[in-house]
């Protein structure tokens, strides 16, 4: 018996160090202090609690270790009615100084990140609010906390050769979406001046090298003709074995690339596998498993939440010719699901949502997956 | 009802009737019951008049910054304040004693604003988070009952409201210029950059901008919504990227809607007043930029065909560099730069001229005799996103890592 409780122990301290050297690995580029912000766009979380912010003012990603690593206990379905105007209270102002720019879950705690703009113009304040299981809200303290921080190269760069009395650089690069998948953080975005859609993979810990910070990029090509067309979201995703991208550009045909064959120097062609039809704007999608099947859930911009089924996305011919409306892989609207903005997964049954009521209110509700 | 019994107890004479003892006795009951309620309520009132004179609530303001706003509540017994320090309350309960609502407080679902409690130099003071907003009324909410040893008490709350003017309602903000500044534009137009006379606000941007046909009939959905909005940092400069696959073959939307804009025909843009400027004013009025729609440019730049006009030595007259089109404005003003022969850059100011067809350089330093380079990174762009030696549409897969430095094209010329 105590020879049992001996290896139990120290089978658990183990454990304990195991753990703690999964977390390091992840933290160990990190430095204590106040992470500072321009401004705060898309969310996504990695391991461990950490929660990336893409700051598409300062034109970088910034990984900040939430804490927030205590396992939820069963199921807290997430509620928040008039959620624009309960944060303006907070942040003491109106709501319609309130811009709920992102939404994630952290999938450890099944608490929710909501990026916010107190205010609409260049003066405005990026906040991070936490909504927490019992659905209270509160302002989550950037003043001390471990954090590191990726420069985006080909960033606003006021030195431009020749033009030094410039004031300042009207360049500014869109973030549209990160997703973390193995080490490595994606970012999709899109310029102000040229036209050029990129996306980008920043291995993490992110690693400063001698010239910036080490980030490959590619220029995604979908279907027949490189449209340059920006990638609006974008889900991580397996097919047989293998992890994929699965992008949706701003015309709506979500499209897949092999996570594989992102390395640089490598010349990808992504495959078109749907055309959700037009006059739609994708806006944001997960993956998720209902009874043993795979599906993909997507916000847009003119009807219900799409539900897309995958059975047959490894079999997809890739859509090369011009397409009258819909083609590619099957899929079934949700109408009822509407006003849709953000969505995320909250454990496996349930969906969070925030979406637009009426008189211009807005709400964070869970929903059972469809 | 006590006159009644009196009458009943006493004669005319005021000798008292037999057998009113019991009568007697009612009415000395019925005498004390009457007033315990009302001493109660006079203790009550007393009790209440006697706290709220005792604590006021302060709006102060920091005389460096009007919206710096704190609330102080003054009048703590100094038992109190000593309670008040050790009491290492969390923040909900610090609330429950002394809350700030946004709006006057008048929903009682709504929160009550983030912000630090202390107390120091005998009051107790809150500290908003973040800055009060003009023209938005707060309301300040001390609850006597709540503080320590007050269990039990009924004190009403004391409120105080404040307000900061509101911001200057006078519209003055104007659509400043649109870019390309030409009125016949290709119909495979790529952008639009709105200029605007001070910085605007975001989030629904959109529905303020409105492409009309000859007809006046609005053409549909012919921008990329980007949520974000492609907004320079200063907030005065919109870029409006015409959706791809409303103006490239084989792509979706061209098939089902048609192209955004058609050669031949005439279109109007519309940034209509009713778009909020950084205060939140409307613009002073909506803006017009009417043109003429020609056949689709796919030519590649040909960067070798530009005509150079170098200045004169000794001198700091510009330098001329006219395009076979016009440039989108942005690019042509960015990626074009002068070195010397060995690669020293030359400071000076950018201009386009002629509707975006001529490049203009005035350095800030005399120019001197030798040679020089103009260098253009291939990125630069014609209004319909032609590159140089690359058209547009060419199916190109370019997975290949691009980092800061893009790829530049150069032309010598010689100052004499």
């Amino acid at each position: 018996m105590k020879r049992f409780a001996l290896y139990l122990a120290l089978t658990l301290f183990a454990i304990g160090l195991l753990a703690q050297g999964a977390f390091a690995r992840w933290t160990s580029e990190m430095k204590e202090g106040k992470a500072e912000f321009k401004s705060m766009g898309p969310l996504t979380f990695g391991p461990d609690g950490i929660l990336f912010v893409a700051d598409t003012k300062a034109a970088a990603i910034v990984a900040i270790a939430t804490g927030d690593t205590k396992r939820a206990t069963g199921a807290n379905l997430l509620k928040v009615e008039g959620i624009n105007q309960k944060i303006a209270a907070l942040l003491g102002t109106t709501a319609d100084q309130i811009l709920i720019e992102d939404l994630a879950i952290n999938p450890i705690s099944q608490n929710a990140y909501l990026a916010v703009s107190r205010g609409r113009g260049p003066d405005a304040v990026p906040v991070l609010v936490r909504v927490k299981a019992d659905s209270q809200m509160e302002v989550v303290s950037l003043d001390k906390v471990k954090f590191s921080r990726a420069e985006l190269p080909d960033a606003p760069a006021d030195a431009m050769a020749g033009q030094g009395n410039r004031q300042s650089n009207p360049r500014r690069e869109s973030i549209t979406d990160i997703g973390f998948l193995n080490g490595r953080l994606f970012v999709a975005g899109l310029a102000n001046e040229e036209f050029a859609s990129t996306l980008r993979a920043v291995p993490f810990p992110f690693k400063t090298v001698a010239n910036g910070t080490s980030v490959e990029i590619y220029h995604g090509a979908h279907g027949q003709f490189e449209t340059r067309a920006p990638v609006r979201t974008f889900a991580t995703f397996k097919i047989g074995k293998e992890d994929h991208l699965l992008a949706a550009y701003t015309c709506t045909p979500l499209v897949q690339f092999p996570v594989s064959e992102l390395t640089p120097g490598a010349k990808i062609k992504g495959k078109t596998i749907a055309e959700l039809g037009n006059r739609n704007r994708p806006l944001d999608m997960i993956v998720y498993q209902k009874d043993g099947k795979t599906y993909l859930l997507m916000a847009n911009s003119s009807r219900g939440v799409m539900k897309i089924s995958t059975e047959q996305i490894d079999k997809a011919e890739s859509i090369t010719a011009r397409v009258a409306d819909k083609q590619g892989l099957p899929y079934e609207t949700i109408a009822s699901w509407t006003g849709v903005d953000h969505l995320d997964r909250l454990d496996s049954k349930h969906v969070v949502v925030l979406r637009r009521a009426e008189g211009g209110s807005l709400n964070l509700e869970s929903l059972p997956l469809p | 009802m006590m006159t009644r019994i009196f009458k009943r107890m006493f004669n005319a004479k005021g000798q008292r009737i037999k057998g009113t003892r019991k009568r007697l006795r009612l009415f000395l009951i019925v005498l004390l019951c009457s007033f315990v309620p009302l001493t109660l309520c006079v203790e009550k009132t007393q009790s209440s008049a006697a706290w709220q004179s005792q604590f006021s609530i302060r709006w102060t303001s920091d005389p460096a910054n009007s919206s710096k706003v704190a609330i102080e509540v003054s009048g703590l017994s100094d038992a109190t304040i000593k309670r008040l320090q050790q009491a290492n309350w969390k923040p909900p309960q610090w609330q429950r004693l002394l809350s700030v609502y946004a709006g006057q407080g008048n929903d009682p679902n709504l929160p009550p604003m983030l912000g630090a409690y202390r107390v120091q130099s005998g009051a107790l003071r809150f500290e908003p988070q973040f800055p009060l907003e003009p023209g938005v009324a707060y309301r300040a909410v001390f609850r006597p009952d709540q503080l320590p040893g007050a269990s039990g008490s009924k004190a009403a709350p004391i409120t105080a409201d404040f307000q900061l003017p509101p911001r200057n309602a006078t519209p003055t903000t104007v659509v400043s210029h649109i870019y390309p500044s030409a009125s016949l534009l290709p119909e495979n137009l790529l952008k639009f950059y709105v200029h605007f006379s001070a910085p605007m606000s975001r989030g629904r941007i959109y529905n303020y901008i409105h492409l009309r046909d000859e007809a006046g009939k609005e053409v549909e959905l012919p921008f990329l919504e980007i949520d974000e909005e492609l907004w320079d940092p200063a907030m005065t400069r919109l870029t409006l990227i015409i959706d791809p696959g409303r103006i490239k073959r084989g792509v979706l939307p061209l098939e089902d809607i048609g192209p955004a804009l058609e050669a031949g025909k005439s279109y109007t843009l519309v940034i209509a007043r009713e778009c909020r400027d950084g205060a939140g004013n409307p613009l002073k009025e909506d803006f017009q930029k009417a043109f003429q729609v020609r056949p689709p440019d796919r030519e590649p730049l040909d960067h070798t065909r530009w005509q150079i006009q170098p200045p004169k030595a000794g001198a700091r007259d510009a330098l001329a560099v006219t395009f076979t089109k016009p440039m989108d404005h942005a690019l042509a003003q960015r990626v074009i730069s002068v070195t010397t022969e060995s690669g020293g850059v030359i400071e000076g100011k950018v201009e386009l001229e002629d509707q975006e067809r001529r490049w203009v350089f005035v350095p800030d330093s005399p120019w001197r005799r030798g040679q020089y380079k103009l260098v253009i990174q291939t990125t630069i762009e014609d209004l319909a996103g032609n590159n140089i030696g690359k058209p547009f549409e060419v199916d190109l897969f370019e997975g290949v890592q691009r980092r800061l430095a893009s790829p530049t094209v150069k032309l010598s010329f010689e100052i004499l």
